[in-house]
């Protein structure tokens, strides 16, 4: 009896420790241990407690399932939050994960100010755009008032230039990203 | 945190390096136990160890068949039993059979460099007693 609760008080710890995965990876998991735990207990000389020692604590072994899942799924994804939280991840490795994980952010923080200010070009027309004053770049993005003096120059391209510019940026950075984990994944099959 | 780490690291250093190398090998170790069919979880934790002193945290082994598996290296397959209770088995798929054989090639050049490299210091030391 007290032995059957040991095992299913680990159990229990082990899911919610590998809450991040999905609830088939996570199942599928469970049973899998179960019936380690199972067979292992039949092996002679075998007690639970030696059993789950070897398994590891429930913590580490969800950490080892974890690692591995998110840096995988972030390798596929599009989302900006899923690659950057697989970006943070690597960052835990090594310079060149943090490296990638700053230039994320800023990829994308500045990816999506371009986008951004292709959208305000048609709410504030006269404020948004490229400034020129005797053929020398003044200022450009949006401004209240537009600069004195100076005359914009772009008008609706500034919409499509801005565009291109952001999307640019974005794809680059989702780019970079994925390509990161894709090589970090690779590395990690050769050197285990 | 840090300061401490790097003490600690220092301090059994042959340790970790000898952990790390265990580590290295295991997931082409892994691979190799099914080259002659499948198996289930802890049948290869124990061939593991029969074979190649692979001892290592048991639970080890599952994340790197899940992440094997992922990768399209094996396939599983739950397969009822007489003990009662379901076991899953893990197969090669041809990917991982090919992936394996380079590992293989690539470890057996890599050792036997390596080893040549080695053998004065292990005659050495049989030479000292």
């Amino acid at each position: 009896m007290i032995a059957e609760q040991r095992m299913e008080a680990y159990l229990s710890a082990l899911r919610s420790h590998l809450d991040p995965m999905t609830l088939q990876e996570r199942e599928e998991i469970l049973r899998e241990i179960t019936a380690h735990i199972r067979d292992a207990q039949e092996e002679p000389g075998a007690t639970l407690d030696k059993v789950l020692a070897r398994l590891g604590t429930p913590e580490e072994l969800a950490g080892q399932y974890r690692d591995g899942a998110l840096i995988r799924r972030a390798s596929r994804s599009y989302s900006p939050v899923v690659l950057l939280r697989g970006a943070m991840r690597l960052s835990t490795r090594g310079l060149s994960g943090i490296i990638v994980f700053f230039a994320g952010v800023i990829g994308y923080a500045v990816g999506g100010g371009f986008v951004l200010s292709a959208m305000l070009k048609p709410i504030f027309p006269g404020n948004t755009g490229v400034w020129v004053q005797d053929g020398k770049l003044v200022d450009f993005g949006t401004h209240f008032p537009a600069p004195p003096g100076a005359h914009e120059v772009l008008g609706n391209w500034y919409i499509v230039l801005t565009l291109i510019v952001g999307s640019m940026l974005l794809l680059g950075t989702m780019y970079l990203i994925r390509a990161t984990l894709r090589v970090s994944k690779l590395a990690q099959m050769r050197l285990g | 945190m840090v300061r401490l780490r790097v003490l600690a690291a220092e301090e059994d250093a042959p340790d970790r390096w000898e952990a790390q190398l265990r580590k290295g090998v295991l997931e082409m170790a892994a691979l190799a136990t099914l080259w002659n069919g499948r198996m289930y979880g802890l049948e290869i934790i124990r061939r593991l160890e029969s074979k190649s002193q692979l001892a290592l945290a048991e639970g080890t082994i599952y994340p790197i068949l899940n992440r094997l598996k992922a990768e399209g290296m094996v396939t599983s397959e739950w397969v009822e039993a007489e003990a009662g209770h379901p076991r899953k088995y893990y197969a090669l798929t041809k990917d991982g059979k090919r992936r394996l054989r380079q590992m293989a090639e690539a470890w057996a050049e890599f050792s036997s460099g390596v080893n040549s490299l080695l053998e004065p210091v292990l005659a050495g030391k049989e030479s000292v007693r």
